[in-house]
């Protein structure tokens, strides 16, 4: 029991603006942000994040200055060093357990803490807590992605022969060709993730599943699509992982050739699944919330 | 000023379950205790007011509106302290205090302010910036309050409020509660903890498995006790006069014990007592607290 005591020094009502459920929805966004930073949280709650945000970073400054020092010895070996699509290889398994974490953070201790009953006694609807959770997720993980691509093209630009402003000139449909391929990544990985920790009330198992989704779904899906029975090749479809990569290969140059190419679908094919997954999720979330709410 | 809450024949269950049934009742701004056992409709009560669950039949108006047309609305104006766990183990009382201001719509910067002003209000001042995780329970209930007015509710809902508090501690937190009906904020308390009630409310609402026992205010209640007879002679005889009137009465020798029921009672009494020539002797009101109320099951 407490020792402790109330006093009791008054109320004071409230006259100043409402924001209703416009505001409702901001807060659970950056709440969502600052939950998956850390931010606000004890010490520990930080260092993973901030961990791989730092190596993530570390990464691509490391490819500028492989670039520069290749470069400085041979112009020609420069053009052998992986850039985009490379660093996007280099930091997805970074990218991975920074999903597998955040994820469940974001949904798993509201419902196992009770503490929906607080965010749905306010005017908040089941559809905006969650478009706002998949906010603070999408613009958290887009990040992660998205500082490395951008450390890596001004650190080209800055080491380009041509000049930096002619570089970024040059290398315009960058600005479009990574983010749509880190809007697929956190597509697939999203929906994955959210789906997982709408169901699953421990984070270190959904993180663990989710990881296991991807990794033992793409190995086991490859080995069926090569059994060679009558339709074999559409389980290769559920190589869920593959998908996102497809789309970078596509804009960046093969790396490996992904269990549905294999099988022989063209990238258009990995579209239709990433929506046809996102839906999926979407349905499958909303529904599970709308129950519990 | 109108009632705060008005139930018309209202009916919810679950499936082949029936929480409430039939219930017509109006609440009048103040504190109200919602009183009933286990399993009464209480928390049902509370997830229709806020829009949380669909009526099966009936309908509802919480501070002017339909909370099943306008949830947000409703919702925008009430508080809420849930009965069980709410609270993030990983924040700070200052920071989730002020996310669920946040979250009834205050900007974060006065937020902040009354975030602030609430926990010194309840009296976690000095553990406002200690993760909600390291709280005790009856730091934690009191958590579960301040989250709940933050916002300057027009009405609170507050489910156990007093639970897992030590006797002091339940004396302040009932004050408290009282007073805030002080400063407009409208109260229901839902509780099966009757002297809870009775030290902090100024209506009821008795439930018992989805029907009403009764709806009114608190000092009414004590009129419906029973009242204690003593006659010289005949004692039968009188019992049967005022049993004609509708009242129930249990006769032990020359003494009978009439009722529960209000103040019509003695002149029933006298005048059975005149026609029958049995000479009364003396006549005495008992009071009734909620638990014999709710004990009886009486109905009005």
């Amino acid at each position: 029991m407490t020792d402790q005591v109330i006093y009791d020094r008054g109320y004071r009502s409230y006259d100043g603006p409402r924001l209703g459920p416009k505001g409702a929805r901001r807060a659970v966004y950056k709440d969502g942000v600052r939950r998956v930073l850390g931010l606000g949280r004890k010490a520990r709650l930080k260092i993973f994040p901030w961990s791989l945000i730092v190596i993530a970073v570390v990464a691509a400054a490391v490819f500028v200055g492989v670039h520069w020092a290749i470069g400085n010895i041979e112009e020609s070996m420069r053009q052998e060093i992986p850039t985009y699509g490379g660093l996007f290889d280099f930091y997805s398994g970074i990218s991975l357990l920074f999903i597998a974490l955040a994820g469940p953070q974001l949904l798993i201790p509201d419902r196992t803490r009770g503490v929906l009953s607080v965010y749905f006694s306010r005017p908040l609807t089941v559809d905006g807590y969650l478009t706002s959770k998949v906010g603070a997720f999408a613009t958290v993980v887009a990040a992660i992605y998205i500082v490395p691509q951008a450390v890596l093209h001004l650190g080209l630009g800055l080491i380009a022969e041509e000049g930096f402003l002619s570089y970024l000139g040059n290398n315009l449909d960058i600005l479009w060709k990574v983010p749509v391929t880190i809007l697929a990544f956190v597509l697939v990985h999203g929906a994955v993730v959210f789906a997982l920790s709408a169901v699953i009330d421990r984070t270190g198992i959904a993180a663990a599943a989710f990881l296991g989704t991807l990794f033992a779904g793409a190995a086991v899906a490859g080995r069926v699509a090569e059994a060679g029975f009558p339709g074999a090749s559409y389980f290769s479809l559920l190589a869920i992982d593959h998908h996102p990569r497809i789309i970078r290969d596509y804009f960046f140059g093969d790396t490996v050739e992904y269990a549905p190419e294999a099988a022989g679908f063209e990238v258009w094919v990995s579209v239709v699944v990433i929506v046809g997954l996102v839906a999926l999720a979407a349905w499958f979330v909303r529904f599970r919330y709308r129950r519990l709410a | 000023m109108s009632a705060i809450l008005e139930v018309d024949d209202l009916t919810h269950d679950y499936g082949e379950v029936l929480a409430l049934s039939g219930l017509t009742l109006e609440v009048p701004p103040g504190v109200t205790g919602l009183v009933g056992a286990n399993g009464a409709g209480k928390t049902t009560m509370l997830r229709l007011m806020l829009g949380l669950l669909h009526p099966t039949a009936g309908s509802m108006q919480v501070l002017g509106h339909d909370p099943q047309r306008e949830p947000l609305v409703v919702r925008s104006r009430i508080g809420y302290m849930p009965e069980g766990e709410c609270l993030p183990k990983d924040q700070t009382a200052a920071d989730f205090v002020s996310y669920a201001a946040q979250l009834a719509g205050i900007p974060s910067h006065e937020a902040k302010r009354r975030s602030s002003e609430t926990l010194f209000l309840v009296g976690l001042e000095e553990e406002r910036f200690r993760f909600l995780g390291d709280f005790s329970t009856g730091m934690q209930q009191r958590v579960k309050l301040a989250q709940a007015i933050v916002h300057d509710p027009d009405l609170l809902l507050l489910d156990e409020p007093a639970s897992g508090l030590d006797p002091e501690g339940r004396t302040q937190m009932l004050d408290l509660i009282k007073r805030l009906s002080d400063f407009d904020v409208n109260v229901i308390v839902s509780s099966h903890v009757l002297t809870d009630i009775e030290q902090t409310c100024d209506w009821v609402v008795m439930l018992d498995a989805g029907n009403l026992l009764r709806s009114g205010p608190l000092q009414g209640f004590e009129k419906l006790g029973t009242v204690l007879v003593e006659v010289l002679e005949h004692p039968d005889s009188v019992a049967a006069a005022i049993e004609e009137k509708g009242f129930d009465v249990v006769v032990d020798g020359l003494r009978l014990v009439v009722g529960p029921g209000d103040e019509s009672i003695e002149p029933i009494v006298i005048a059975a007592a005149a026609n029958t020539g049995s000479g009364l002797v003396r006549m005495i009101r008992g009071s009734a607290s909620l638990e014999d109320l709710f004990l009886n099951r009486e109905t009005v």
